[in-house]
């Protein structure tokens, strides 16, 4: 399949609440095998069109689709069976869980064990443990993170917490992957880590697509970046390309107010 | 907990850990063994009392269940324990028929009408959500009394239909109850190790992340008033047979708070041990209070405020004493 017709597609997205208009007629695109950073001040929109592409939100106006197919009106649930999976700009692991089985949880969907098998200890259900245990111990090792999984998440330092949830969105073998401020919190140790997992993730068949506030994580791994200012895109195109835009240098790059 | 596991070596954590399943593990079969040769050592009316605190810790599971699985507190239960009791209580009159058709009859209904419950509150939470529960639990009374041509009215009903044929009735009304307990029990720790169970207490403490992932708010609300519903009628099957009658004073307003308050004073426990502390203040509490006339309702609270307190401070005051015993 051409791997340019696998993308992400938002045409015309618009989004308000109550007369705040936040989206202003979006037209993006996110391709398999590229990773696009999507960057702006605060209140730009970028985590508004996030939800909008994952379900959260429904736009006002607007079309969605993914490799040609329309996801307006599918729930984010329907969305995430698609390979359509996100991380959130704040934490969002269960406490109650070890990471092992934070992870798990992003392939638990899939799962085909009933309630029976919930509730007593049949062959199909251990069977099926065992399988997502293995594979949330592949993502976890990926990214380094093989050791702490019998741990909970309120034990590891926020670095980890972030990879732990990287590693939830990737074990299912998401087609899209939108992460959002996945280097909030970190220090600069912990920005290069997360740098090269992130460089290690990207591969022919996903589109990533990053939104962060870090240039240089953004400028060192994204291949087009996308620039929201108010709710519209004022420049998208290559790293270089949105570096030496001016526009982009005056409401964002070189702005004090950025932080 | 986590400040001393952060200290360890990933090793050590694991191992940490792995002692301390092994040692619940090794605490509830010890209890289960101590508990089966308990009528050996006791009479009577302690068995039969302990019998129905075996059945009234199902109630504060079923409790708990939903506050650790689905984050809601019901403050309606004993409408569930009651489809449960009353299942047990119609078949065995009317019918002669005995615990063994007559406790999956309790499962179905209270799973169905969890789910019945669930689907028009399924966006009520906290306060909402519990006050709508109060309503079921404020109906029960009434429901059963205007059905008296097969509830039995205020008379109630006796249930005499042994469970095992040949075996005293007194000795099966005290290990049926232990059984149903010991079983509920184990199925709700398998839930927390199952993909349905994990999903659940990600769709608890972050919605929208559990969204993300193909878990549903709905499913999951759905799901966990149907469990706990069908829990909270197996409760009802065991205080039935245990309690050997069904009336509607069982099942009253006051005995649902109870249920919630066995909830707390087990903190929302899961395990065995701690349901059963919360099942022991709901059945012993009342009894050893009984004499005490006007008193009782203040002499309760006091209880109540002790059991909470021991529980905060316990875990201090065994820390202080480790210490003490390490410096020594």
């Amino acid at each position: 399949m051409d791997l340019m017709t696998n993308a992400l597609r938002g045409e015309g997205i618009a989004l308000s609440f109550g007369g705040i208009k936040v989206l202003k007629g979006l037209d993006v695109e996110f391709r398999a095998g590229e990773i696009t950073g999507l960057i702006g001040p605060n209140g730009a929109g970028k985590t508004s069109l996030f939800n909008c592409l994952t379900g959260a939100y429904s736009p006002q106006q607007g079309a969605i689709s993914y490799a040609g197919e329309a996801l307006n009106g599918l729930p984010p649930a329907a969305r995430a069976n698609k390979g359509i999976v996100r991380s959130f700009q704040h934490v969002a692991l269960c406490p109650d869980l070890t990471v092992r089985e934070n992870v798990m949880v992003g392939i638990a969907r899939n799962g085909k064990s009933g309630w029976l098998d919930a509730f007593l200890p049949l062959p199909r259900g251990i069977r099926e443990r065992e399988e997502m245990a293995r594979s949330a111990d592949a993502a976890l090792a990926d990214l380094g993170l093989l050791d702490v999984g019998e741990r909970f998440p309120g034990e590891l330092p926020p670095g980890m917490q972030r990879l732990v949830e990287i590693a939830r969105a990737v074990v299912g073998k998401p087609s899209v992957l939108l992460l959002d401020e996945p280097a909030a919190g970190l220090n600069n140790s912990e920005t290069r880590d997360l740098t090269k997992v992130l460089r290690k993730l990207a591969s022919t068949e996903l589109a990533m697509v990053v939104v962060e506030h870090d240039m240089d994580l953004v400028m060192s791994i994204c291949d087009r970046i996308y620039v929201l200012n108010f709710g519209e895109i004022v420049a998208s195109g290559s790293p270089e390309e949105v570096r030496s835009n001016p526009d982009v240098v005056r409401i964002y790059l070189g702005s004090d107010e950025d932080d | 907990m986590s400040d001393h596991a952060t200290h360890l070596a990933p090793g050590q954590v694991i191992l940490s850990r792995l002692s301390g399943v092994a040692t619940s593990g090794l605490t509830t079969a010890i209890l289960v063994a101590v508990l089966i040769v308990m009528p050996v050592m006791l009479g009577g009316s302690w068995i039969f009392t302990l019998g129905l605190c075996f059945a009234n810790s199902i109630g504060v599971l079923a409790v708990s269940l939903l506050v650790r699985y689905g984050g809601e507190v019901s403050i309606g239960h004993t409408f569930f324990t009651a489809l449960g009791a009353y299942s047990v209580g119609v078949l065995d009159t009317s019918y002669g028929i005995s615990l063994w058709a007559s406790v999956p009859l309790a499962l179905l209904l209270g799973v169905m009408f969890g789910l019945l419950f669930a689907w028009p509150s399924r966006n009520l939470h906290g306060i909402y959500l519990a006050v709508t529960t109060l309503a079921l639990a404020l109906a029960v009374p009434e429901m059963i009394n205007n059905f008296d041509t097969l509830t039995g009215g205020y008379e109630g009903l006796y249930v005499a239909t042994p469970f095992i044929p040949g075996i005293e009735m007194g000795l099966q009304r005290y290990y049926v109850a232990l059984f149903l307990l010991v079983l509920v029990c184990l199925a709700v720790a398998r839930l927390r190790r199952s993909r349905q169970g994990m999903a659940l207490l990600l769709a608890k403490t972050n919605a929208a992340a559990a969204d993300a992932f193909g878990t549903r708010r709905v499913w999951a609300r759905l799901s966990i008033m149907g469990i706990s519903g069908g829990i909270g009628a197996i409760c009802g099957a065991a205080l039935a047979f245990s309690g050997s009658t069904v009336s509607p004073g069982g099942f009253t307003f006051w005995q649902a708070i109870f249920l919630l308050v066995g909830s707390v004073v087990s903190f929302y426990g899961l395990s065995l041990t701690r349901v059963l502390i919360g099942g022991a203040f709901v059945t012993l509490v009342p009894q050893l209070l009984s004499a005490s006339g006007a008193w009782i309702p203040v002499l309760y609270g006091l209880a109540l405020l002790g059991m909470i307190l021991l529980g905060h401070y316990l875990p201090r005051i065994r820390e202080m004493m480790s210490r003490k015993s390490e410096a020594a």
